[in-house]
């Protein structure tokens, strides 16, 4: 696990990261989500032990990670650019890589390498942006780490490569027990990978969630009651976090479980109602908008 | 086999990344010493073939001298030693500079130290791999052309070493340049700061002592930086190159490199300590830590507005309102320069204005104290129970000095070495009764320089200036001058360890004569001067001149000079009995000329006189003006009146230590030609010789014959 703790870190007058808590199990695809300049980078670069927090700690595994080399020997982390050598290929980066992860799987490397059609002796300068990230996931993967830490590397992908990663992802979480970190600024790329997601923003985490949690406690129900008391039985003692009326058809988002508000529901005089799946980025919109942000300002533009 | 991830594995995978260093390393060792060999033998060889070499060895000693010229000391490798240290320093550490870098070397599991050690071993190994093959390419060209012996490969060996440890301290100082850093720009600032600091700031507070202290001087503690690299291997380079052999050459270098080897482990030190302090934030940034910023800026803003001051002061005919003008000026420049290049914004300029001040402050505090001599430099004369010892130098005796490698020393290296007077009182007087003096209303100011060697171990050296005519100074430096000390620390003749075995020559010389001397007489000479130097004292030499100079000669240009005065009457008694002694007056019977020449002095200095007070421009217009030609000859053949000449000159080719100019007319100058049947053993083949006459004794014949008519007057541009 990565435990980190009260994490701040200045540059010059600009507080990046500002007193952020968050836990990254094991075997989760943690996404960490947050605007340019939020501080994602700078969490991830401090998890990585690239930089020094002014204050807080980081611990991989309940070790400090700052300048310790065997805390590093359980992560790889691939920048938002990641570097290769200077006319460098594919099976230059591997030799440097399996010279310094111990456990680097090579025969795997090659074969990622033909899987994703990428040539092992063509320069990689002459690499497209994607080509290059999938180039460092698989460097990362096959480093056979147990934390890969990625910086926005999945923007950028093509949904065939991302389905090809996520797959990865998947297989080597099952086997060895892989546990992803993405930063990102898109929520979008997120919704299909990330099983718990934290959100910074302003160099803070808004909230830290699992997926599945969120999802499963808020619900979304499209209705039209028969008469105003109907409306109130049906929400009373619920938590409702936003209603849209447009004529009689309400649209009510409410934290509770899809059983529990068809329950409630049931017992009430409806015309028609309807219980709909959130998609991430509703459920960010509502859980950020309930502590006083417009998350469209935040995320989405 | 290694583990792949052993170090000497993580020193491969570093080399990988180094390929364009290997090759501008090794290409610039090859091209040099293999182009300097073929460059030195072929100019031998060209020699050869004109005739330069009279026998086959003399040739062959040309050629391995020329070898050992290639492949020893020589500062034409500096450069590329300067630079490589650079490049390997800069190229081997400048990933931090760069984010994308440091975000995958400092994410990766391999440690600070490790990183450290395999970046910086490999450095060393591409400079000694360069360096060597560049060595072995020219000792085979040498070895080719027969120009090679054990003298040779023993220089080369020790000018590896030499530039080995040359080129480390420059290497440790470009580490910590980067260090320190974070972009290449201000590395390269950064590391010319490093090697140059001392010697900048140490040439700016010599030039304002020179300035605005009258007793300042370099003669006994040379203005030269203590802990300067490139001051080092610059200044000593010649007496290396020029030692006798290997091991002579081994004993002037090897100190130098140990305080090399210091100089450089403090570097790498405080690089290493950097380097493990640096944040990796860093990259891109002017300065990796931002508490260096005003310390740097302050630091260098100094001697930059020095020089700045100085610069307007030598050519504003050394105004000394613009000297300071210049010096705020240049602090204020240098420290806006340095806030836009720690920025990289111009809009940087006025930011941090404290340290701005501290540094303007800093520089109008050195020039008070200069300029009103705050801490009373001039005014320095140490208490006598603090002065261990005294070393002094009055001006009037000039000579050669050899250590005990045959090395020349300078005059003030030699008496710093060899005087100390413990009787320090004399000295101390002297000093004392010419504080505040107006040197002006002195009939005869000479400079004296005093180094004074304080029981607290520390010196202080003072340039003042004595009236040679004051009989209260010649009382005092009658005192000085008869003590053992003093006469040690002049003459090496008396503390001359150079035994007679070297001794190849010895010669007397009253200026047109020269007698040679059978060696073998060397220690019967030697008793009767010393014996003779007992009655040394200022006033003999003052009022006296040499009757003759005795030398011994040790190899080519080694030698001892021994004044004699008539009052040896010991030496004069040796030298008679060996048929060397000539008396000064000649014999009008061995002279075919004399041409004697009226410089007319008193005219010239009338036309000539300038108005120092005048502006320059108008100073310029007087000079530029032109000047006439007073100067008026006259030759005299007759016996008779060559005669009367005769018991009124001097040879001026003799050096008369601290005699009184003024016994000597400096407005005649006379050429004797001997006879050439003349019997007189002519120095060096010559047969004319240059005379003076004594003051106030040029007959009146002559006087006539060369009065200034009018007639002979040039215009002159």
């Amino acid at each position: 696990m990565i435990e980190i703790h009260n994490l701040t870190k200045q540059f010059e007058n600009t507080r990046a990261v500002d007193e952020v808590s968050v836990e990254i199990k094991e075997k989760t695809v943690f996404g960490l989500i947050g605007t340019n300049g939020a501080g994602k980078s700078t969490v991830l670069r401090m998890i990585a032990g690239v930089i020094k927090p002014d204050e807080g700690t980081v611990a991989v595994d309940n070790m400090p990670v700052y300048d310790n080399v065997e805390a590093k020997k359980r992560l790889f982390f691939i920048a938002d650019e990641p570097y290769f050598f200077v006319n460098s290929n594919a099976r230059a980066m591997e030799k440097y890589y399996s010279g310094i992860y111990e456990a680097f799987d090579r025969e795997e490397f090659y074969r990622y390498l033909e899987k994703f059609n990428l040539d092992k002796n063509r320069k990689i300068s002459t690499f497209s942006k994607g080509m290059k990230k999938q180039l460092a996931l698989l460097l990362g993967i096959c480093a056979h780490t147990k934390y890969i830490l990625c910086d926005e590397t999945f923007d950028g992908l093509d949904p065939v490569m991302r389905q090809g990663i996520k797959s990865i992802f998947a297989k080597e979480m099952e086997e060895r027990g892989l546990t992803p970190v993405i930063a990102s600024h898109n929520l979008r790329e997120l919704e299909d990978i990330c099983d718990h997601v934290g959100l910074l923003h302003k160099g803070g985490v808004l909230l830290s969630r699992d997926l599945e949690d969120m999802k499963c406690n808020i619900q979304k129900v499209q209705c039209v009651f028969s008469a105003v008391e109907d409306e109130l039985k049906a929400l009373n003692g619920l938590e409702v976090l936003k209603k849209e009326q447009r004529g009689s058809l309400c649209t009510i988002t409410v934290r509770s479980t899809r059983e529990e508000v068809e329950a409630r529901f049931a017992t009430v005089d409806t015309i028609f109602y309807e219980v709909l799946p959130l998609s991430l980025e509703e459920i960010f919109i509502s859980e950020t908008e309930v502590v006083g942000y417009d998350i469209k300002k935040l995320i989405l533009g | 086999m290694t583990s792949k991830n052993s170090f000497l594995a993580s020193c491969r995978e570093n080399q990988k990344r180094r390929v364009w260093v290997w090759i501008v390393a090794v290409l610039s060792q090859l091209l040099l010493y293999g182009g300097m060999t073929m460059i030195y033998l072929s100019r031998i060889k060209g020699v050869y073939a004109n005739g330069g070499f009279k026998t086959p060895n003399a040739f062959k000693e040309g050629m391995c001298q020329a070898a050992r010229d290639a492949l020893g000391f020589s500062d034409n490798l500096y450069g590329t030693i300067f630079l490589l240290a650079a490049i390997i320093g800069m190229q081997g550490f400048s990933y931090l500079f760069d984010r994308k870098k440091v975000d995958m070397y400092h994410s990766v599991p391999v440690s600070k130290d490790r990183r450290f050690a395999v970046v910086y071993i490999n450095g060393i190994v591409i400079y000694l791999v360069a360096n060597l093959s560049g060595m072995v390419l020219g000792t085979v060209i040498a070895a080719s052309q027969g120009a090679v012996n054990m003298d040779v490969l023993a220089t080369a060996g020790l000018a590896f070493v030499w530039n080995l440890f040359l080129f480390l301290a420059f290497y440790h100082m470009m580490m910590l340049a980067v260090m320190l850093t974070g972009n290449r720009f201000v590395t390269v600032c950064a590391y010319l700061t490093f090697v140059l600091y001392e010697y900048g700031l140490q040439s700016q507070i010599s030039a304002l002592k020179r300035i605005f202290f009258n007793t300042y001087s370099e003669y006994y503690l040379g203005a030269e930086p203590k802990l300067s690299v490139i001051y080092d291997c610059t200044i000593h380079i010649w007496n290396i190159k020029n030692a006798q052999n290997a091991a002579a050459a081994a004993a002037i270098a090897m100190p130098i490199v140990a305080k090399w080897i210091l100089i450089g482990t403090v570097f790498l030190a405080l690089a290493y300590l950097a380097y493990k302090k640096r944040p990796s934030e860093a990259a891109g940034v002017a300065v990796a830590f931002p508490f260096m910023k005003p310390v740097a800026k302050v630091a260098v803003a100094i001697p930059v507005a020095l020089l700045a001051g100085r610069m307007v002061y030598d050519t504003s005919y050394e105004n000394e309102l613009l000297q300071i003008a210049g010096m705020l000026a240049g602090g204020l420049i240098f420290c806006a320069a340095a806030e836009v290049l720690f920025d990289f914004d111009i809009r940087s300029i006025f930011r941090h204005l404290p340290s701005s001040g501290v540094a303007l402050a800093g520089i109008l505090a050195i020039f008070c104290i200069f300029k009103w001599d705050i801490f009373g430099y001039d005014s320095y004369i140490p208490e006598q129970n603090k002065v261990e010892s005294i070393a002094i130098s009055a001006d009037g005796y000039y000579d050669n000095y050899w250590d005990e490698n045959q090395q020349y020393l300078g005059q003030g290296e030699f008496e710093k070495e060899n005087m100390f007077l413990t009787d320090v009182s004399p000295v101390l007087a002297l000093a004392e009764s010419v504080k505040g003096a107006d040197t002006e209303q002195m009939g005869d100011a000479r400079p004296v320089q005093i180094l004074y060697r304080l029981t607290s171990g520390r010196m202080a050296a003072r340039m003042i200036r004595v009236d040679y005519d004051d009989p209260g100074t010649e009382e005092l430096l009658n005192q000085i001058f008869r003590t053992d000390a003093f006469k040690k620390g002049v003459f090496q003749g008396i503390t001359d360890e150079t035994s007679d075995a070297d001794l190849t020559r010895i010669t007397y010389s009253n200026g047109p004569t020269r007698a040679v001397i059978p060696v073998e007489e060397a220690g019967r000479l030697r008793e009767a001067w010393l014996k003779d130097m007992e009655q040394f004292d200022f006033t003999l030499v003052r009022h006296n001149r040499p009757c003759g100079i005795l030398y011994f000669h040790y190899g080519d240009y080694n030698q001892r000079q021994w004044v004699v005065y008539d009052s040896f009457e010991n030496t004069v008694s040796a030298l008679k009995k060996l048929e060397a002694y000539y008396p000064m007056e000649l014999d009008a019977a061995d002279i075919e000329s004399v041409t004697v020449t009226c410089y007319h002095n008193e005219l010239s200095q009338q036309d000539n006189a300038v108005d120092y007070d005048m502006q320059p421009r108008a100073v310029a217009e007087t000079w530029d003006a032109g000047y006439t030609d007073y100067t008026v000859s006259e030759t005299f053949y007759e016996e008779e009146q060559i005669a009367q000449i005769l018991p009124h000159i001097y040879c001026s080719w003799i050096d008369a230590p601290w005699a009184d100019y003024k016994d000597l007319d400096d407005n005649y100058s006379l050429e004797i030609v001997f006879k050439r049947d003349s019997t007189y053993p002519y120095q060096r083949d010559n047969y004319y010789f240059g005379y003076s006459f004594y003051a106030g004794q040029v007959p009146d014949f002559v006087a006539e014959a060369t009065a200034y008519t009018g007639e002979s007057c040039e215009k002159s541009f």
